[in-house]
């Protein structure tokens, strides 16, 4: 069900565990170099004190790698942490034949004596998705191998062994400066991968379990020794001291694996995880958001969900509202859970999860169904917003026609009546001493100044034109003075509103101061204007009777659509007898 | 006396035009907006300013805005706005602090020919012309205790006519009373009233007219 985007999108297309008999042959390969270094160590003729020790030390750092690494690629075929860890043992293997007879077998193995440093550290930084995170971290671990290998030149210079198969000049105070310049920069690089373990676990991303986290930080402390380790090699610091050292190196860096394979294994804890799961989101009531229960199930805090709306061709979150997937190669993975009619959802999460898809599938199947009923939610709750925004849209489309019928009225046929008026005006004086004509104009003035009252009327019902020009302090206190109640008006805004809300206002004033006049037989009114934070309140108080009845309701109705599609709530109170209260609640930003 | 107009209508700035120069001003400048007025401002000597309260581009409070600029900057000019609708608030916002050279009128007022020109005079040479309808808002506001209610009708009536910028010499003819009937009056009023008599007939406007808005 739940599938991770991009390079697993096709079942025919999912990676394959090795097959058992690949594990048994490099499980064996393993076991005989484990047992060949040894003999070879106790058979060496310039191995060094304690060679039974040092040999089963160098076996004890490669059969934990190769067989844990062999049992992590087979458990999680797609992450390369498996195959790594797997290197990580053949590369000591490898180190560890420099103890051999043979020069030239014994030369390629001093060619490594370096390189498994590079390789633990890429274990440990690679750790649990078997990548790296950053270009940084590439850099680091590119440039410890870098120097690993610089064993190369330095053999081919005559160092370690004058007489190793590599020789090409005699030149070993180069080599052994060389080898100090390698040693020193190893040892700092090995300082560095200590300080991003330690900080990278403690910053953003998918906490591990907590044990595997004390263990990953103990174990980040190899990064330590392995930098004293090679520093005292510089140094040429007494034998004795060195090798307590190495020891110490060997035994904590040779228990690694084990730690890592505790934390692989612990995706089977996460089976008890989806367990959980199903049992919440049968509870009663059922979640409201699922994003909670799929973090804990995910042990991903940082997941988010988004739902797939195929109405709309978008992704969503919880509340409907559009959102983008991260892209491929962003620092958030993505797994999308479909059902066979396409997309659910996508769990947009952090990248470590890309190693557990058994996880991801169980806990989208376990999920599939609440997601399904979360996404019809989500998908309604898009509607609403749609339907909200569209309520909106038609009131603004219709105020601004009401504005623009206003104004065509104003600088049409207000102006010309005006100007008709003027020019009658003017033949008025000019025929003084024609009584006849006088009263003919002035009767023809009369209609005009009553053809334009009514106009004016219609137009200030159209839009109110002092309103855009002054704002509502101004277009109220005319309405406030045109009241036939007393009215005590209070404008507590300085600043300009949205034109929207201006005129929701002021009509919330008018319609109210209209119901007042006509049925609330109140001696006075109140208008106050406030800000109550990012709200503009609008409320209308008279002391008259009270009583709703359905005519002043209807009015109220458009009202209250005005306000509900800005967003905002209108309230009336009106007890029989104790007045009436209309309240208007707005977002004003 | 030297006129400026500044209104967007083309007839209805010619009429006015045409009006002025019958009645024998001086229309020294005519305008489309705002801009066009204050840039033609500095060059004349200008006594009045007659402008509509809605001018381009926005036909929003530029006229207004115009109208402030002028008082502020050039208190020689007097200005006159012209509106087809007048706003209580507006004519208070105009007002502010001083009715001097200050007038606000309905523009259907115009055609009444005689009664627009005496008010462009009033104005010009400092006095008040208040559009009759903001006077009859403002008396017509409804108060507790009203002390309006104590004038006679005759006193009521000089009030009004001193709220719409009047003076003395202009109510007696109005009303065919003498000035010495209508001085009586007047301080009649501002006994009843509680007003302190003041100086000049345009702050006898602010003070009315800030009486009655309460």
């Amino acid at each position: 069900m739940a599938t991770p985007r991009g390079e697993w999108t096709d079942e025919s297309e999912a990676v394959k565990g090795p097959s058992l008999i690949v594990v048994l042959a490099i499980a064996v390969i393993a076991i005989a170099g484990a047992v060949g270094t040894i003999l070879v160590r106790l058979a060496s003729d310039h191995s060094g004190p304690d060679p039974g020790l040092q040999a089963s030390l160098h076996a004890w750092l490669i059969l934990p790698y190769v067989l844990c690494g062999l049992f992590a690629w087979h458990r999680k075929p797609e992450s390369r942490f498996g195959p790594l860890m797997i290197t990580a043992g053949f590369v000591t293997l490898l180190s560890s034949i420099s103890a051999a007879n043979s020069n030239l077998v014994a030369t390629v193995g001093m060619a490594f004596d370096l390189v498994p440093f590079a390789v633990f550290m890429h274990v440990f930084l690679a750790f649990p998705t078997g990548g790296l995170r950053s270009r940084g971290e590439r850099l680091l671990v590119g440039a410890t191998y870098a120097f690993a290998f610089l064993n190369v030149i330095g053999l081919m210079l005559g160092g370690f062994d004058p007489g190793n198969a590599f020789v090409v000049i005699d030149a070993p105070e180069l080599a052994a400066d060389l080898l100090k310049i390698q040693l020193t920069a190893v040892s700092v690089l090995f300082l560095v991968g200590f300080v991003v373990m330690v900080t990278r676990h403690g910053v953003a991303g998918r906490p591990l379990p907590t044990p595997v986290r004390v263990l990953v930080s103990f174990f980040s402390l190899a990064f330590v020794l392995g930098a004293v380790l090679l520093l005292s090699l510089a140094l040429e610091i007494p034998l004795d001291a060195f090798l307590t050292i190495q020891r110490t190196m060997f035994v904590v860096v040779g228990a690694a694996p084990f730690v890592f394979l505790l934390a692989i294994l612990d995706a089977r804890l996460a089976r008890s995880a989806v367990g959980d799961l199903l049992v919440e989101l049968r509870s009663e009531p059922a979640p409201s958001d699922l994003r909670e229960p799929l973090a804990r199930a995910l042990r991903d805090p940082t997941v988010s969900v988004a739902y797939w709306l195929p109405q709309y061709d978008t992704w969503a979150d919880h509340d409907g509202r559009p959102v983008t997937l991260p892209p491929p190669g962003d620092a958030r993975s993505v797994t999308l859970v479909d059902s066979d009619g396409g997309h659910l959802a996508a769990l947009v999460h952090d990248p470590s999860l890309d190693d557990e898809p058994q996880l991801l599938e169980a806990v989208g199947a376990a999920a599939g169904i609440a997601i399904e009923n979360e996404r019809l939610q989500v998908e309604l709750k898009a509607k609403l917003q749609e339907l909200a925004g569209s309520r909106e849209r038609l009131i603004e489309a219709g105020q601004h026609e009401r504005k623009r019928l206003e104004r065509n009225l104003h600088d049409g046929a207000q102006q010309r009546l005006v100007a008709l008026s003027l020019e009658l005006g003017m033949y008025a004086t000019k025929l003084a001493d024609d009584p006849d004509a006088q009263s003919q104009i002035r009767a023809a003035r009369e209609e005009i100044a009553t053809s334009l009252e009514e106009l004016r009327d219609v137009a200030r019902g159209l839009h109110p034109a002092v309103l855009t020009g002054h704002g509502l302090g101004v277009a109220l206190k005319s309405l406030a003075a045109g009241s036939a109640v007393p009215v005590k008006l209070n404008v507590a805004i300085e600043n300009r509103l949205d034109e929207s809300i201006e005129v929701a206002a002021y009509y919330v004033v008018s319609e109210s101061l209209a119901n007042i006049g006509k049925h609330a037989e109140a001696k006075t009114a109140t208008i106050d204007v406030t800000r109550e934070g990012d709200e503009l309140v609008v409320e209308v108080v008279d002391d008259g009777v009270g009583g709703a009845d359905s005519e002043r309701g209807s009015g109220l109705r458009g009202l209250a659509d005005r306000v509900e599609a800005l967003g905002g709530r209108l309230r009336v109170w009106t007890p029989s007898g104790g007045g009436t209260r209309v309240r208007a609640q707005m977002p004003c930003g | 006396m030297r006129v400026a107009l500044a209104e967007d209508s083309v007839l209805l700035r010619d009429g006015l035009a045409r009006l002025l120069k019958d009645e024998g001003f001086d229309v020294v400048a005519q305008c489309e907006d705002a801009t066009e007025l204050m840039r033609k401002l500095p060059a004349h000597a200008v006594d009045v300013v007659i402008l509509d309260i809605r001018l381009p581009p926005t036909h929003t409070d530029e006229g207004l805005r115009a109208a402030l600029e002028i008082r502020e900057r050039y208190p020689g000019t007097a200005v006159l706005v012209l509106s087809q609708y007048v706003e209580l608030g507006l004519a208070m916002e105009l007002l502010s602090d001083s009715a001097e050279g200050t007038g606000y009128l309905l523009k259907d007022r115009i055609s009444e020919v005689s009664e627009f020109v005496d008010a462009v005079r009033r104005v010009a040479s400092g006095g008040s012309a208040i559009d009759p309808q903001i006077v009859s808002t403002l008396l017509s506001l409804q108060r507790t205790d009203d002390p309006l209610d104590e004038l006679t009708p005759r006193e009521r009536e000089v009030l009004e006519l001193m709220a719409s910028g009047k003076s003395n010499h202009g109510i007696a003819e109005s009303l065919v009373i003498s000035v010495g009937a209508v001085e009586k009056y007047v301080s009649s009023i501002f006994g009843k009233l509680g007003l302190r008599s003041t100086g000049t007939e345009s702050r006898r406007v602010l003070a009315v007219l800030l009486f009655l808005n309460g």
